[in-house]
């Protein structure tokens, strides 16, 4: 099918296109520079145009979301939304934690088409990929934790960087797995014995490995195996009054490990969610932001990049593997807790969270966050996401967009409705800055492509994928920057015009118009088969010992995985970019 | 005052939805506007002309001023007075699930038995029961951790298990018997319970005020008693008769109340 998107103002930031009136040409699933006669028109004369949404750290698909429906049917009440006549979606159900049809439905009518899931271990990855093939529409590369795998500990502790290297890739074959993912390194691993870690330094008790030399090793083995994206790192002490200090010396301890050569991206290290990382003080009396230095050496450094996982002041639900972060929540709190282990891999947990507006940390915590939006200048090295469902539900992206577009509306936020330690804790109200649309592109799309190593996605140039979003606002008619206007950028941007995706109209007119199957993506490193093979037949014995079932039953079969996009990476020994 | 009464005129095996049947939403529709009003069975959704007779006298201004007045055999009707926050419903039969839940306003009688879930969750108005109700009546529902907010139960008969499970406000008088686990949870609001209960009563309640006219077979060890007060003065009204006062539960740092009759 061919379509030609007609005068739509687009903004598409990796070409350098700010808002200029003008034709999208799609042909197939691309978009191309020549469509024949028989291309349909769709006329979007003045309207916002962008790529399709890419979201590069939200929780949608694995065990966490399950054991989530199963202990909080109080929020699968939420959101109920009977089956619509006027377009082909079905039921909905749920708030922070939807179900998987309703993310699909949710995310797509939002012009988002690439979501990834941020948090499989490899023992959950069928189910996973399960609950994947019930999500419609969207594109979804999963990350792989490997930051409390016992293998990889066992490999760090002796120093055998190869083996870790093997063992990485065929990790992610198992996992069909596209990063990886660590968090809380040794942490999580720890709380098998009822502990945490506090810090990079502090050993975990049984390996006694430290989080400094988990990170380090495997990004020194990312960037060796040339994988499309960076380590994505859920830093230690999340949540921690004072973990500042920790956050900022995971930034630093990968500074001078070289990136790989052959890498679209810029960064060597992701790290994620860096709001719930920033906090100063000795406890939650005395807390305050952090965020100044971090967005200084942000700032400063490149070899980095960061989301924010942005507060919105929701009733959601946490969920991680970062297990004993949420007994400490449960302590806290005293709400309903979950915890799951994940045997030698990973543990995880889960407990409602209320953000007010009202409650002083809360407000803190959201405060926090629009410090890094409103202090890292330049928006490549950042991302929106609101670690969905942990900060807020993802539907409250275009909420957050609202919020960094109109200085008004969040300096009459900080004046009437908010605790007053956003100001009196946090630098945000010292900032004076305004997203305008091409930003708003940059961190919505073509940040967390870039950053994914996604290079077909998050721009309309030559040959990139047909995935485009079309919302019904006229660009050059409306003043996102006026607080009365809020409203009206979160529905028009929850509700698209024209989303596109693979070039196939999946809505019209905020109305779902065609279901596909979703899309797995994951990577697959060539070049180290024998090792791979060597190196499983000497894990098999330890693996069948520690695990619950057997090697054979591990990996996630072809399929699992149907449709899948594989990203081939040619593995060519150590391929460093000098310095 | 407008009355809308409603007389069941064929009988159902599957249960039918009624939460589309409220003062608030019929009081200013015309007789057909009602008779055509949308209630589910199962996964249909039918007129309500399809299973009750309906009439109207007078006629109202606003939600307050409208009676829904409902007749026949209700045994299979749920959600009656879902939801509701104004007016008043009279249902003259036994009804079934969720009756008065979510309620936040309003009047409704059921001169009759109610199935499990009445009441629950309401934060408002005032559900009057005259026979019997089953389970989780005033609780809140699966997963919640906060209940019944506001608002008064009043039941005449017995009660089932979990009366008032997460109660957090509002009173519930229950002038017969209760099964196990009444209060369970409890962070306020007051019940009064006339006749007997059976056991578990209060079970990590943190607040509020139980009281007990009825006999108890046994109290959980996280209540701990306090004194004997005669004719005590409880949330505003004298109990006549020597009362002992138990605190709890201590197993979550609890300081609720359990007055229980000597």
């Amino acid at each position: 099918m061919e379509y030609i998107l007609k005068n739509g103002i687009v903004f598409d930031p990796k070409n350098n296109v700010k808002g200029e009136q003008m034709d999208i040409l799609i042909k197939d699933n691309k978009i191309t520079d020549e469509v024949s006669s028989n291309a349909k028109v769709l006329d979007v004369t003045g309207k916002l145009v962008m790529p399709g949404g890419v979201d590069l750290h939200s929780h949608i698909a694995g065990p966490k979301l399950s054991i989530g429906r199963l202990y909080r049917p109080e929020d699968i009440r939420r959101g109920i939304k009977p089956p619509s006549r006027n377009d082909i979606s079905g039921f909905e159900a749920g708030f922070s934690l939807p179900t998987c049809p309703t993310i699909g439905y949710r995310y797509t009518k939002m012009g988002y088409t690439t979501v990834t899931e941020a948090a499989v271990p490899p023992l959950e990855a069928k189910h996973a990929h399960e609950e994947i093939n019930s999500i419609p529409n969207l594109d979804i590369p999963t990350l792989t934790l490997f930051g409390n795998n016992w293998f990889m500990l066992k490999y760090v502790k002796e120093n055998r960087l190869d083996d870790l290297k093997v063992f990485i890739s065929k990790w992610l074959k198992l996992a069909k797995g596209y990063g990886v993912k660590i968090v809380n390194p040794c942490g999580s691993e720890a709380w098998g014995w009822g502990k945490n870690v506090d810090g990079l330094d502090d050993a975990e008790p049984h390996w006694e490995v430290t989080g400094r030399q988990v990170i380090t090793s495997l990004t020194r083995v990312n960037e060796e195996l040339g994988l499309p994206h960076s380590v994505h790192v859920h830093t230690n002490d999340l949540g921690h009054p004072g973990n500042y200090e920790t956050t900022l010396e995971t930034f630093d301890c990968v500074k001078d490990i070289k990136k790989n050569r052959n890498v679209d991206r810029n960064q060597i290290i992701h790290c994620t969610h860096v709001q719930f990382h920033s906090y100063k003080g000795t406890s939650w009396r005395d807390v305050s932001s952090g965020a100044t230095e971090l967005i200084d050496y942000i700032n400063k450094h490149n070899h980095l990049t960061c989301d924010v996982g942005q507060i919105t002041f929701d009733e959601t639900t946490t969920m991680t593997a970062d297990a004993p972060m949420e007994y400490d929540l449960f302590r806290l709190t005293g709400l309903k807790w979950a915890n799951k282990d994940i045997e030698v891999e990973t543990a995880s947990g889960l407990i409602p969270a209320i953000y007010s507006q009202h409650a002083p940390v809360s407000v803190l915590q959201w405060a926090v966050g629009l410090e890094f939006f409103m202090g890292v200048k330049d928006p490549w090295k950042i991302a929106l996401t609101t670690d969905s469902p942990n900060a807020g539900p993802f539907i409250r992206y275009p909420k957050i967009i609202s919020w960094l577009m109109s200085q008004e509306k969040l300096q009459d936020m900080l004046d009437n409705d908010v605790h007053s330690w956003a100001t009196k804790r946090t630098d945000l109200g010292t900032y004076n800055r305004e997203y305008s649309w091409d930003e708003i592109t940059v961190i919505t799309r073509s940040s967390p492509a870039k950053i994914l190593g996604l290079e077909d996605r998050g721009h309309l140039g030559l040959n990139a994928k047909a995935d485009i979003s079309v919302y019904d606002i006229d660009v050059d008619d409306f003043d996102p920057t006026l607080k009365s206007n809020s409203e009206t950028i979160e529905n028009k941007l929850l509700n698209s015009k024209y989303t596109i995706k693979d070039g196939e109209i999946l809505v019209k007119d905020a109305k779902i118009v065609k279901l596909v199957k979703s899309n797995h993506i994951w990577c697959n490193v060539k070049g180290l088969e024998n090792s791979e093979r060597l190196l499983e037949n000497r894990i098999k014995p330890e693996f069948n010992k520690y695990y619950t079932i057997k090697y054979e039953n591990y990996g996630v079969n072809d399929h699992y995985i149907k449709p899948d996009t594989q990203v081939n990476v040619e593995y060519m020994g150590e391929n460093y970019e000098s310095n | 005052m407008k009355a809308i009464n409603l007389v069941m005129t064929r009988k159902n095996s599957i249960a039918i939805e009624f939460d589309n049947i409220l003062p608030e939403l019929l009081f200013d529709k015309s007789l057909t506007q009602i008779q055509d009003s949308i209630i589910y069975m199962g996964n249909k959704q039918l007129p309500l002309s399809e299973f009750f007779e309906v009439e109207i006298e007078g006629d109202c201004q606003n939600s307050e001023d409208c009676l829904i007045n409902i007749e026949g055999d209700l045994s299979r009707v749920k959600r009656i007075g879902f939801a509701m926050n104004s007016g008043k419903i009279i249902a003259n039969s036994n009804v079934d699930f969720h009756v008065g839940a979510l309620m936040t306003g309003g009047h409704i009688t059921v001169n009759g038995d109610a199935e499990s879930y009445a009441g629950r969750e309401m934060t408002g108005g005032t559900l009057e029961i005259k026979g019997n109700v089953k389970e989780f009546c005033g609780s809140s529902y699966a997963g919640e951790w906060r209940g019944m907010s506001g608002g008064q139960i009043i039941i005449h008969g017995n009660v089932g298990k979990q009366l008032a499970d997460f109660m957090l406000d509002g009173k519930i008088h229950i002038r017969g018997n209760c099964d196990i686990l009444a209060g369970v949870h409890m962070s306020g609001g007051f019940i009064q319970i006339d006749g007997n209960v059976t056991q578990w009563i209060g079970g990590q309640m943190k607040k509020g005020i139980i009281v007990l006219n009825g006999k108890i077979d046994s109290m959980l060890p996280g209540f701990v008693f306090q004194e004997i007060v005669h004719n005590p003065l409880i949330n505003g009204q004298y109990f006549i008769g020597k009362y002992r006062l138990y605190s709890g539960d201590r197993g979550v740092n609890g300081k609720g109340q359990i007055w229980i009759k000597e």
